[in-house]
């Protein structure tokens, strides 16, 4: 009866321990949370609404600069390429490549962590996307990838490279989940 | 006479009159394209207009083209579905086509417009070497399209100016975009003949208070904007949600917000101009590609070209381009289905009682790409 109670009180303290732990363990990355294009793609609102239905305080602006940068705890950078995007915005693609330049420096510079999140699949790589997305992997803390735009590998590479986690999802809706991950 | 003059002249003659076999035989194909393909509405057909209602002086010319009317009599929203803004995209008009031959609303209304630059249909574009119909196979035996020019006829409309100033935000594009509809919105009531054509229809997306306005496009393969639903920021969140749901069944689409300062684009211009929310949808054709081979009815048909090909292993295109496969019209027809019926469903979601858009009738991409599109034409 002793050793009964003595086991049960055993597994009861490891389980205290164990969720305790859990339930204390600090988040991979902090809200607010400003979310920026850098492509001007409108994959950025995309994202927005993900954050938005993951419940993490946040904030979109597609042409942040380093001012937007003000009570942020994370950057979440989205990479993609869109003529569109930039004429929508009204800058050139030599304009944007500095702003994000400047943005991921600044964020660097006030230890605030950036996220690449990619979710254009194959319409936003190769050519002029993919010189964003290695302006943001300089920076990245960690990474969610639509996987049909990891087909040729290029986020592995910078993944293995930069040692940072990569998590790979099917669809752009299933991108939810491992953001609200780093979240909690 | 002498015998070299009258060796002359028998050859002046011989020459003339071959020279006015070929114009006539020239000028008897192009009056042929002056034929609208016949259509075949479905039985929920209400009414058949004509875009003079909505500018009486494209009364009886090539701009006066057809507006199909589905209206189910039951309160709800009102659609538009444009197809043929570009007659040389054939999944814009066989879109348009499939909609008006097969669709029954039960609520709400929608206006389809297969031919939205009819004088488009009545020539080819100059030096493309186009072929001028395609075929498919329809339940009842062989249909034939009529394949034509991104812009409206010049016979309709000439000369182009040297520099194209819209109107009325003054931008300035190349001469030859006078006659692109797609560059006329919001147009004018007496502008030149494709503003006529344009103000008509941005009267009608006004007078009918149009709630979702849907104008269908073609691209070349590797040009950036292509497989994408292009939106007015006044229906964001809309085109999102459409884009992710979309995604789930398997389909890809870029969502390309509209340039607030490119004008003349109906993605733009009925945006700002009315209370629709407009739609500019693309898919991928190769026959407009500059990197395409031969031109030819099988290549708008099936859009299979080994020089893409090769441009998809260099990494040119924009798309995912399998040479066994091609770019379909099958594809293209279900892409621009889906993301039409995906929209709408989207809308009803959070439209009041009343407000919605309800039919049936039209197939999914699945059931195209399984039964092609002969089962859904007569």
């Amino acid at each position: 009866m002793r050793k009964k109670l003595m086991k049960t009180a055993l597994v009861v303290i490891s389980l205290t321990i164990f969720a305790t732990t859990v339930l204390l363990a600090e988040p991979l990355f902090q809200a607010p949370v400003l979310i920026s294009s850098a492509g001007q793609s409108a994959d950025v609102k995309l994202v927005g609404m993900l954050a938005k239905r993951a419940q993490i305080e946040n904030i979109v602006e597609l042409i942040a600069t380093e001012k937007n940068l003000d009570g942020i705890k994370t950057l979440i950078v989205v990479p993609g390429f869109s003529s569109k995007g930039l004429g929508a915005a009204g800058v050139s693609a030599a304009d944007e490549i500095n702003r994000v330049k400047a943005l991921l420096a600044a964020a660097n510079e006030q230890n605030i962590p950036v996220v690449l999140v990619h979710i254009g699949g194959n319409a936003r790589r190769y050519g002029q996307s993919d010189q964003f997305i290695e302006e943001v992997a300089q920076y990245a803390k960690a990474m969610i990838v639509v996987e049909q735009g990891n087909e040729d590998q290029l986020f592995t590479k910078i993944a293995s490279e930069k040692n940072i986690p990569l998590t790979l999802v099917p669809k752009i809706v299933a991108a939810g989940e491992p953001l609200k991950n780093f979240f909690k | 006479m002498s015998v070299l003059m009258k060796k002359n002249i028998i050859q002046t003659i011989i020459i003339l009159t071959a020279v006015l076999v070929i114009d006539i035989i020239a000028a008897l194909d192009l009056i042929k394209m002056h034929h609208p393909d016949k259509l075949y509405p479905s039985d929920g057909l209400s009414e058949i207009q004509y875009l003079s209602n909505y500018n009486s002086r494209l009364k009886g010319g090539n701009g006066d083209t057809e507006i199909y009317v589905f209206d189910s009599g039951k309160p709800g929203a009102s659609i538009l579905l444009l197809g043929g803004t570009h007659p040389n995209e054939p999944a814009s008009f066989l879109t348009a086509a499939l909609v008006l031959e097969n669709i029954q609303v039960s609520t709400g209304r929608i206006f389809v417009i297969p031919r939205a630059c009819n004088s488009g249909f009545t020539c080819t574009d100059p030096f493309e070497g186009c072929p001028e119909y395609y075929h498919i196979q329809s339940k009842y035996g062989e249909r034939r399209f009529r394949f034509g020019s991104r812009v409206s006829n010049p016979l309709d409309q000439w000369p182009d100016p040297l520099v194209y100033s819209h109107f009325p935000s003054g931008q300035k594009l190349s001469g030859f975009e006078t006659r692109n509809l797609n560059r006329a919105y919001p147009g004018r009531e007496n502008g030149s003949f494709t503003e006529k054509v344009a103000y008509a229809i941005m009267e009608l997306l006004k007078k009918e208070k149009i709630t979702l306005a849907f104008d269908l496009h073609e691209a070349a393969p590797e040009i950036p904007i292509i497989n994408a639903i292009v939106y007015h920021e006044k229906c964001e969140e809309l085109a999102l949600m459409a884009v992710m749901n979309l995604e789930m069944k398997g389909l890809n689409y870029a969502p390309e917000l509209s340039p607030i300062n490119f004008h003349g684009l109906s993605h733009r211009e009925w945006g700002d101009y009315t209370d629709a929310y407009p739609f500019l949808m693309e898919t991928s054709n190769p026959i407009q590609g500059r990197l395409r081979g031969k031109t030819n009815e099988d290549l708008i048909r099936y859009g299979k070209s080994i020089q893409y090909q090769q441009a998809q292993e260099t990494g040119a295109l924009r798309i995912v381009y399998k040479a066994d496969t091609g770019e379909p019209l099958e594809r293209r027809v279900g892409r621009h289905l889906q993301g039409f019926k995906e929209i709408i469903s989207v809308y009803n979601e959070t439209a009041d009682t009343g407000q919605m858009f309800e039919f049936s009738g039209l197939p999914e991409y699945d059931e195209i790409m399984t039964n092609g599109l002969k089962e859904y034409f007569q």
